[in-house]
C-alpha cells in the first residue's frame, strides 16, 4: 500500500484553541478607531446640553468660530438642512429625532452644536466656547409619574408620554391573528389559587460601558463621490445602510468598516447620530473628521440598557404547581427611540414564559419616553429582565410555600418530550432538555450542602443566603420575519492558489474570537492547518454582505452561513479533484478532505493535495466541462427559527452584619448552549457575562436626579465590577444540539448575563430572609441591606 | 440639593441686616467675587472665580433679593453658570436675636447642571459650606470693624 | 492655548526629544506624538486602567500625567514590553489563558499586572484580584486574567 506524506491533523471543533486574533492585541499592534490617522484629518466635538429638559433660545456660536484653528461651527438647526431625522429599525411610531437638536432638548446629552477644527483639544474648547441659553422645562424622570395626566411630556403627539403599548394575554397567541385565545382564563386560573405572590419589581438601568468608547471617522471623497465610515459599531453592513440613505447616497457610494472593535454589549448596534454628522461634515468641509467620545460622553450619550419596572403576580396551587402568571410592564425607554429601542422591551414578555409550562399569561407593556438618555440593547436586550421578574416571582413561590426552589422549578419544567414548544407568547423552543441540567448543577455546586453550610453559618450568627436561578433565551437571531434588519447572515469561502483559504463573514465581531472559531471550522471542514486560513470581517468593501454580532447569532447564524458556503467550494473543489483523477474513474461524492488532501474515502493513494487542486482550480487546463474557473464560494444562510439556549445558576452570599456589604462567595453556571465550537472561547463568553450579571444584581445602577441630572456620569459613581469583587466561577455544561443550524450551536454571549442577575438577588434575599425580608430592590448596596437588617432590630 | 444652617453673629440684627445687604460689604465678603454690580433695585450681576475641585472655573451669576423684611429676614434668589456648569439656588434668610448677637439662619434649594451635577454633585454640599464659611467670616470681620 | 515646554523621555528604550503644550496629556504624547496607539483610553477620571504605563518602573495611568511631568522618565509601554520576537510571560500567559476578549484593556492591564509581578513574584489570586483592581474589564469576568497572572509568574519563576 502506498504510503502519503504529511502530517495527521487533529480535528479542531470542540477544542480549546487559542485565540489567532490575540497576538496584535497583547503587543499593541491592533487599530482601533481612534488610532486611525488620515492626512488633512480635523476633529469634532459636540457641545450638549446640561439641562435635561428645554426649548433652546439662543446658541452663540461667534466666540467658537473666532478661534484659530476651528474650521466650523454648526447647530443643530443649520445641520438640520443636510441632516433629517435619524431612522429607527423598529415599526412603532417615534417622533422626529435629529442627529443634533434643532428646537428642544430632551436629556442632559444631548448634542445642540458641532465643531470642527484642527486638534481635539482645541475642537474642545472651542465647544465650550459655546453659549446656549435655554427655556426650561420641568423634567419628566419617574415613568409612572410621566404617565399621569398633568406631567410636562416631551413629545408631541404622544399624550401622556406614552410611545407604546402592548396587550396580550389568556390561554395563549392565535398564531393566525396574533390575538389573545382567552383572556378570562387568566382571572380564572387566579381564582383557582391557592397562593398568589405579587411584587413590584425594578429591573434598574445600566450603563454598558464597553471599555473602548464610541469613536467615528468619516472621510468623503468629493472626486469620487464616495464616503468612507469608520466606526466602533456592532454591524458595519446596517451603517452602511443608514448612512448612505441618510446622506442620500446609495450603498454603492459608501464603505463602512468596523476596525478592532472595543466591546459591544449591545450599545454599539444603534447607528448615533454622531455618525451621521461626521459623515455630513466631511462632505461639508471635504477633509476627513474623527470623533472619538469620552466616557462622560458614553455615560450620557451612548444607549442605556434596562430599566423596566414589572407588577408581577405568579399563581400557584399549595403542591406547587404553577397555574398563572400576571405582568405588567413600564419601560422607561428615556427621550427619543433610537435602532431598537421600542422592541428591546418586547422581548421581556416574550421570554417570561421562561422554562416552565404556564397554562396562562396576561401581559401589559407600556413603554414610557423620559428626559433620559435613550435605552437600546444591552447584553441580552429584553431577556434578562423579564427571566429576572420570573426566577425572582418562582423563587418568592418557594418560599411561600416553603419548597425547595430547585424542586418547585422541576415540577413546573416544559418536559423534554413536549420540544419544540409553543410558548404562550407565540415563540417556538426548539429543543431543550432541563432536568439533567438542573440535576448537574445541584452536583457541581453540592446544593444539599450548601443548604446545610448556610443553616451552620446561621447558627453562628451569620448571614449567609443560597440562591438558584433557571433561565432560557433565544439566541441566534433570527429569521427575517422577526429581525427588522433582515435575519440572515452571509458569508464567502475562497479557495486561493496555493491552498490557503480567505474566508469572510457579516457576523463582525468585537471580542467573541470569531477569527478563531470559524477558522477552526474551516479547519476541519477542509481538513487543513489553522494558519492556512484567514477570517476576514468589519469592512463592507471585503466582506459583500452581512447584519452584524448581536443577540448571540455569530455561531448559530454566521457560522451555520460560513460552513454552507464552505459547502459550496468544497463541492466544486471535488469536482476539480475528480478531473485531475480523471485516470482512477473518481466521482467527486466519492471524494473527501483528509490531511491536506482530498482523496477517495477510504484510499489515501488515490489522491491529489489541496494545494493541487486549488492551484488547478485557477488554471483549469483543460477546463472540465460545465464548470466555471476558480474557488470562491458564498452563502445567505437564513435560519428557520431563533434557538433556545438555557441553564441554571446557583450562587451563595454573605452579608456583613454591621456594614450591610455583601460578598458573593460562590457562584456556579451551569449553561447549554448547544454544540460547542471553543469551550475555552465559550468559558469566556459564560465569565464575561456572569460577571454582568452579577455587576446588575450588586454593583451597577444608572442614577437621575429628580432634574434630570444624572449623577452617576463617571467611573467614580457608577459601580462596575472589579476583579476583587468576583469569586472564581465554577462552570459546567449539558449539551443539547439545536436542530435548526447544521453546527448545533445556540450561543453562548448573553447566557451569563441572564442567570446570573436573578440568581445572586434570590441568595441575598434568602440570607435576609429571618429578617422577615422576601424582596430586595437591585443593585445590592450596602446601605440599602444594612437598612433592611436595621428595620428588623437587626435580629434575625 | 437642599443646603442650610445657621450662624452666630456677635453684632445686633439691624446692623447684620444693613450689612448682609450692602453691595460693597457683599462685593469684598463674598470669597472669589472680581466684579460685582447692582444692574436694578434690588439686583446684582457678579463674576466669581472658584479654585475648587472639579467646580473650578469663572461663573457669572444675578442675584435678586426679594421680599425684604427688615430686620427679620429676605429672600434670594440666585443664577449662575461657568464651564462646569450652572446653579440655580433659591434661599430664604432669617436673623433673629439672641443676647447681644444675632443668629442668621438660611436655607437654600440648589439646582445644579453639567459638571457640577455630575461630578460636583458629591462635592458641591462641601463646596457651598466652606464658601459659605468665608463668607460669614468676612461679615464678621465687618461687624467687628463697624462695632470698633 | 498654553505655551510649548521641552520634554526629554526614554520610552521604550528609545530617547524622545519634543515640544509639547503644556497642558498635553502623557497619554495623548505617546498616542499622537510618537504613534505608540497600544496604550488606550478608556475612561476621563483615571478609573479604568487602560492608559496604564510604567514610568520609571511604576505602573502609572498616563491619562493622569501631564507629559511635561514625564519629562526625564523612562516609560514602558506595551509596545516595549516583549524581547524582539520572544513575548513577555504576561503576554503570552495572557494569549495562553485566553486573558482577552476585545482587547481594549488588555495593555493596560498587562501593565499594571507587569508592576504586580514585579513587587510580589508570587502573588496568591486573592493578590492578584486586588493588583489589578485598577483595572476595568467588561468582557472576562476577570477569571482568565488571573488565570493568565499565574501563568505568567510561573514561567517567570522558572527561568
Amino acid at each position: 500500500m502506498t504510503t502519503v506524506d504529511g502530517p495527521v491533523l487533529p480535528k479542531l471543533i470542540g477544542e480549546r484553541v487559542k485565540r489567532r486574533e490575540d497576538p496584535r492585541l497583547i503587543q499593541g499592534q491592533a487599530t482601533y478607531v481612534d488610532d486611525i490617522k488620515l492626512p488633512g484629518m480635523l476633529h469634532l466635538a459636540f457641545k450638549r446640553s446640561d439641562i435635561a429638559h428645554g426649548v433652546i433660545r439662543s446658541i452663540d456660536t461667534s466666540a467658537a468660530a473666532a478661534m484659530e484653528g476651528v474650521e466650523l461651527v454648526i447647530t443643530g438647526a443649520e445641520l438640520a438642512e443636510t441632516l433629517g431625522p435619524m431612522p429607527i429599525g423598529t415599526p412603532f411610531p417615534a417622533p422626529d429625532h435629529y442627529s443634533v437638536a434643532t428646537d428642544k432638548v430632551r436629556y442632559v446629552g444631548e448634542p445642540v452644536a458641532v465643531v470642527v477644527a484642527e486638534d481635539r483639544y482645541l475642537a474642545r474648547d472651542a465647544a465650550d466656547a459655546i453659549e446656549v441659553e435655554y427655556d426650561e422645562l420641568p423634567a419628566v424622570v419617574d415613568p409612572e409619574a410621566a404617565m399621569e395626566a398633568g406631567s410636562a411630556t416631551l413629545h408631541e403627539g404622544f399624550e401622556r408620554n406614552i410611545a407604546v403599548e402592548s396587550y396580550w394575554g389568556g390561554t395563549g397567541v392565535n398564531p393566525e391573528t396574533a390575538q389573545p385565545e382567552d383572556d378570562s382564563a387568566v382571572d380564572a386560573a387566579f381564582a383557582e389559587a391557592d397562593v398568589v405572590v405579587s411584587q413590584r419589581m425594578l429591573n434598574q438601568r445600566l450603563a454598558p460601558n464597553a471599555m473602548e468608547p464610541r469613536g467615528v471617522v468619516a472621510q468623503y471623497e468629493p472626486g469620487r463621490e464616495y464616503l468612507t465610515v469608520w466606526s466602533a459599531t456592532q454591524n458595519p453592513h446596517i451603517l452602511r445602510t443608514l448612512v448612505a440613505a441618510m446622506m442620500g447616497l446609495g450603498e454603492h457610494q459608501v464603505r463602512a468598516v468596523a476596525p478592532e472593535v472595543g466591546g459591544g454589549f449591545g450599545c454599539k448596534i444603534n447607528i448615533y447620530g454622531e455618525e451621521y454628522v461626521a459623515a455630513a461634515l466631511s462632505r461639508m468641509v471635504k477633509a476627513p473628521v474623527k470623533w472619538i467620545e469620552d466616557r462622560t460622553e458614553a455615560f450620557l450619550t451612548t444607549t442605556h440598557g434596562r430599566d423596566l419596572l414589572g407588577y408581577i403576580d405568579l399563581a400557584a396551587k399549595n403542591d406547587g404547581t404553577i397555574l398563572g402568571l400576571k405582568a405588567r410592564i413600564i419601560a422607561d425607554i428615556g427621550a427619543y427611540e433610537v435602532l431598537l429601542t421600542a422592541m428591546i422591551p418586547t422581548l421581556t414578555g416574550l421570554m417570561m414564559n421562561g422554562v416552565y409550562r404556564l397554562p396562562v399569561v396576561r401581559h401589559e407593556l407600556t413603554e414610557v419616553f423620559t428626559n433620559k438618555t435613550p435605552t437600546d440593547a444591552y447584553r441580552g436586550a429584553g431577556r434578562p429582565e423579564g427571566l429576572y421578574f420570573l426566577e425572582r416571582a418562582v423563587d418568592m413561590l418557594a418560599r411561600e410555600l416553603d419548597m425547595d426552589p430547585a424542586e418547585l422549578r422541576r415540577k413546573n419544567f416544559i418536559p423534554t418530550d413536549e420540544f419544540p414548544f409553543a410558548t404562550q407568547g407565540g415563540l417556538i423552543y426548539d429543543s431543550g432538555n432541563y432536568e439533567p441540567c438542573l440535576d448537574k448543577a445541584l452536583d457541581v455546586a453540592g446544593w444539599q450542602e450548601m443548604l446545610a453550610e448556610r443553616d451552620a453559618a446561621r447558627a453562628e450568627g451569620r448571614i449567609v443566603g443560597v440562591g438558584l436561578s433557571f433561565y432560557v433565551e433565544v439566541c441566534g437571531l433570527g429569521p427575517s420575519a422577526v429581525v427588522p434588519t433582515g435575519g440572515w447572515e452571509h458569508s464567502g469561502v475562497t479557495v486561493e492558489r496555493g491552498g490557503k483559504v480567505t474566508a469572510t463573514t457579516g457576523a463582525s465581531p468585537h471580542g467573541q474570537g470569531n477569527e478563531t472559531t470559524f477558522a477552526q471550522m474551516l479547519a476541519d471542514h477542509f481538513s487543513i492547518p489553522l494558519e492556512d486560513i484567514t477570517i476576514l470581517h468589519g469592512d463592507t468593501s471585503v466582506v459583500k454582505q452581512g447584519i452584524g454580532t448581536f443577540g448571540s447569532r455569530s455561531q448559530a447564524v454566521g457560522g451555520a452561513a460560513l460552513i454552507s458556503a464552505a459547502g459550496k467550494a468544497g463541492d466544486k473543489m471535488k469536482q476539480f479533484a475528480a478531473a485531475l483523477l480523471s485516470e482512477h474513474e473518481v466521482a467527486p461524492e466519492d471524494l473527501v478532505f483528509e490531511d491536506g488532501r482530498i482523496q477517495v474515502a477510504g484510499a489515501p493513494e488515490v489522491s491529489k493535495t489541496f494545494a493541487e487542486v486549488a492551484d488547478f482550480a485557477y488554471i483549469p487546463v483543460p477546463l472540465p466541462p460545465g464548470m466555471e474557473p476558480g474557488l470562491s464560494e458564498e452563502s445567505f444562510f437564513e435560519p428557520e427559527n431563533n434557538t433556545y439556549p438555557f441553564g441554571c445558576h446557583i450562587s451563595m452570599v454573605e452579608v456583613d452584619r454591621e456594614t450591610g456589604e455583601p460578598k458573593l462567595v460562590k457562584m456556579v453556571a451551569v449553561d447549554d448552549c448547544g454544540n460547542v465550537i471553543n469551550p475555552l472561547i465559550v468559558d469566556g463568553q459564560v465569565h464575561g457575562g456572569l460577571a454582568q450579571g452579577i455587576g446588575q444584581a450588586m454593583f451597577e445602577e444608572v442614577v437621575y436626579d429628580e432634574d434630570g441630572q444624572p449623577v452617576t456620569a463617571s467611573f467614580m459613581d457608577y459601580v462596575m465590577p472589579r476583579a476583587a469583587d468576583l469569586p472564581t466561577f465554577e462552570l459546567d455544561n449539558t449539551v443539547t444540539p439545536t436542530p435548526v443550524n447544521p453546527l448545533g450551536a445556540k450561543g453562548v454571549g448573553e447566557a451569563g448575563t441572564i442567570g446570573s442577575t436573578p440568581c445572586v438577588v434570590n441568595a441575598a434575599v434568602d440570607a435576609l430572609a429571618p429578617f422577615g425580608v422576601t424582596h430586595i430592590e437591585m443593585p445590592l448596596r450596602p446601605e440599602r441591606l444594612w437598612r433592611l437588617i436595621q428595620e428588623n432590630g437587626g435580629q434575625s | 440639593m437642599e443646603i442650610k444652617g445657621e450662624y452666630e453673629f456677635q453684632g445686633p440684627r439691624a446692623l447684620l441686616y444693613e450689612l448682609l445687604l450692602d453691595p460693597d460689604v457683599l462685593a469684598s465678603a463674598l470669597p472669589g467675587v472680581e466684579r460685582f454690580e447692582e444692574v436694578a433695585p434690588d439686583a446684582y450681576e457678579s463674576t466669581m472665580r472658584v479654585g475648587i475641585a472639579s467646580v473650578r472655573g469663572t461663573y457669572t451669576g444675578r442675584v435678586t433679593v426679594l421680599e425684604q423684611n427688615p430686620p427679620e429676614s429676605y429672600r434670594l434668589q440666585i443664577e449662575g453658570s461657568g464651564k462646569p456648569g450652572g446653579v440655580k439656588a433659591d434661599a430664604f434668610v432669617e436673623l433673629t436675636e439672641a443676647g447681644t448677637g444675632t443668629t442668621m439662619h438660611y436655607r437654600a434649594e440648589v439646582k445644579a447642571r453639567g459638571t457640577i451635577a455630575r461630578l460636583g454633585g458629591r462635592l458641591l454640599g462641601g463646596v457651598a459650606r466652606l464658601l459659605i464659611g468665608q463668607f460669614f467670616k468676612a461679615i464678621e470681620r465687618q461687624v467687628d470693624d463697624r462695632a470698633a | 492655548m498654553s505655551e510649548s515646554v521641552p520634554i526629554t523621555v526614554n520610552v521604550n528604550g528609545r530617547e524622545r526629544s519634543a515640544m509639547v503644550e503644556a497642558r498635553l496629556l502623557l497619554v495623548h504624547y505617546l498616542r499622537e506624538n510618537l504613534n505608540l496607539t497600544g496604550t488606550h483610553v478608556g475612561c476621563d477620571t483615571s478609573q479604568c486602567g487602560a492608559c496604564t504605563v510604567l514610568v520609571d518602573g511604576r505602573s502609572t495611568k498616563s491619562c493622569t500625567v501631564f507629559a511635561v511631568q514625564a519629562d526625564g522618565s523612562e516609560i514602558q509601554t506595551i509596545e516595549g514590553l516583549a524581547d524582539g520576537d520572544e513575548l513577555h510571560p504576561l503576554q503570552d500567559g495572557f494569549w495562553e489563558e485566553h486573558g482577552l476578549q476585545c482587547g481594549y484593556c488588555t495593555p493596560g492591564m498587562i501593565m499594571s499586572a507587569a508592576n504586580l509581578l514585579q513587587d510580589n513574584p508570587a502573588p496568591s489570586e486573592e493578590e492578584i484580584r486586588e493588583g489589578i483592581s485598577g483595572n476595568l474589564c467588561r468582557c472576562t469576568g476577570y477569571q482568565h486574567i488571573v488565570n493568565a497572572i499565574q501563568h505568567a509568574a510561573e514561567r517567570m519563576a522558572q527561568s
